[in-house]
């Protein structure tokens, strides 16, 4: 199982790569080119900071063809982390409005702030979606770690698992080869650790 | 719902950590003692959150304090922030390269509020946290740069302001006075101040049992509480505090 982590620049790669290695994967590199991406059995979006400069970063190193080829045309699998797993879908309203990917139905929007802090920092407890592949065997409420000051909605059914802070928003999902969690699993302890080894084996 | 956090910082100076006391410092250990003493990943499983600081007066080693982050995240599933005497965005880049994900700046919120914008910009709100420490003087609080040696005129009101207006995404509120005594939080202030943080709160300084922890964490609008006391939680002294406060029902993640 080779997993490839797309490097653009954005986000502490550091955790990801030990946590995956901690779950079973022994081949996990981190790459932006066209070709090795194309020989993973498997890649990971990470991402931390800004939607457009996190899109910016993906257009300058030439990922946009890398990323469609292989989840679009090849159909395989990723999973998207944090700000990965939102830009991944249609839009932000992050610096006005931006395009994603538009792999995924869903939009980002900031936090309403009715009476709770900005960012949402902290463990938070997820609703489990059953259905989902990527939080087999977890139990119904799972504590992940988030930390974003945006958030991610959808009006179709993506498979969403949700998690609450002043709104319902999502936590994570699945559909078909494409996956998204805006929580960090490789700093969630056990449940992150449970979470990874679900995309390596099962996804 | 949303769960408080235990928080443990390291104070490292010139190759050691160290406990410090009312901000002055004993060497405890190099990096092997606390892998050896504190089972560090065996730990870190009690712990939401680690804080490491370089707390050397003069001439940091940034280099060796980089290699000292890389190992500390080794198999340490958690969130890990880092920081000490960081004057650019250079200084931030180096440590979230070393595995940090996020960065504590304490001086340079006074004196380079651009190198904090800038890496604020570029890294995230969430990926920036204040520290700021404090000390009480004739019923005053009296703000402190530069490990605690440089007093600050402006008000803890002003210095809240300008963390908020510069987008920080969280503080770290240190009581000079309390630290290291282990003698409890300095919950009069916490409990003065905490609703005008716009951003989470994370509170420190004094906390020498569960029972502290548990006094602190449940104060409304503090989000975590932070002890650096190497002695007082030695051994198991994190897996219990854990324990007696989810047994009274603190509001902690489960794993």
């Amino acid at each position: 199982m080779k997993i490839i982590i797309i490097d653009y620049g954005m986000g502490n790669i550091h955790s990801l790569n030990s946590a995956l290695i901690e779950s079973g994967c022994t081949n996990v590199k981190l790459s932006s080119d066209y070709k090795l991406i194309q020989t993973a059995d498997k890649i990971i979006l990470p991402g931390v900071g800004n939607f457009s400069k996190a899109m910016d970063l993906i257009k300058i190193r030439n990922l946009e063809e890398s990323l469609y080829d292989f989840v679009v045309v090849k159909q395989k699998p990723i999973l998207g982390i944090c700000l990965g797993m939102q830009i991944l879908g249609l839009s932000s309203t992050e610096d006005g409005k931006r395009d994603g990917l538009r792999f995924i139905n869903g939009v980002v929007e900031r936090f309403n702030s009715n009476g709770v802090k900005i960012p949402h920092v902290g463990y938070n407890q997820v609703q489990t979606n059953p259905q989902t592949v990527l939080l087999k065997s977890l139990p119904e409420l799972s504590d992940f770690y988030f930390t974003h000051s945006y958030k991610m909605l959808s009006d179709e059914d993506i498979n969403q698992s949700i998690c609450h802070y002043s709104e319902d928003f999502i936590a994570c999902y699945e559909k078909d080869n494409i996956a998204g969690t805006q929580f960090h699993p490789e700093l969630s302890q056990k449940n992150g650790l449970t979470l990874l080894k679900n995309f390596i084996e099962k996804f | 719902m949303l769960r408080k956090r235990i928080i443990f910082a390291l104070i490292y100076s010139n190759g050691y950590f160290m406990q410090s006391r009312n901000f002055r410092l004993q060497r405890v250990g190099d990096i092997s003692w606390l892998e050896k003493n504190y089972k560090f990943k065996e730990i870190a499983k009690f712990l939401d959150e680690l804080i490491v600081v370089d707390a050397t007066k003069e001439h940091k080693d940034k280099e060796q304090f980089h290699k000292v982050v890389s190992r500390l995240v080794e198999g340490v599933f958690i969130p890990v922030t880092a920081g000490g005497g960081i004057k650019s965005t250079l200084d931030a880049e180096a440590l979230f390269n070393s595995g940090a994900d996020k960065v504590t700046i304490n001086t340079s919120i006074y004196y380079r509020r651009d190198v904090v914008k800038e890496i604020i910009s570029k890294y995230g709100s969430q990926s920036v946290v204040a520290s700021v420490d404090y000390k009480l003087i004739d019923d005053q609080i009296i703000l402190y740069s530069r490990d605690g040696s440089n007093r600050e005129e402006i008000t803890l009101d002003d210095y809240i302001n300008i963390v908020h207006d510069l987008g920080v995404g969280e503080v770290y509120f240190n009581s000079m006075n309390k630290d290291g005594t282990g003698f409890g939080y300095d919950v009069d202030i916490i409990n003065a101040y905490s609703s005008k943080f716009t951003m989470p709160l994370i509170v420190a300084g004094g906390a020498g049992n569960e029972k502290h922890l548990h006094e602190a964490i449940n104060i409304e609008n503090v989000e975590a509480v932070a002890t650096a006391n190497l002695f007082n939680f030695v051994g198991n002294g994190l897996p219990n505090a854990r324990k007696y406060l989810l047994d009274n029902n603190v509001n902690l993640a489960r794993w």
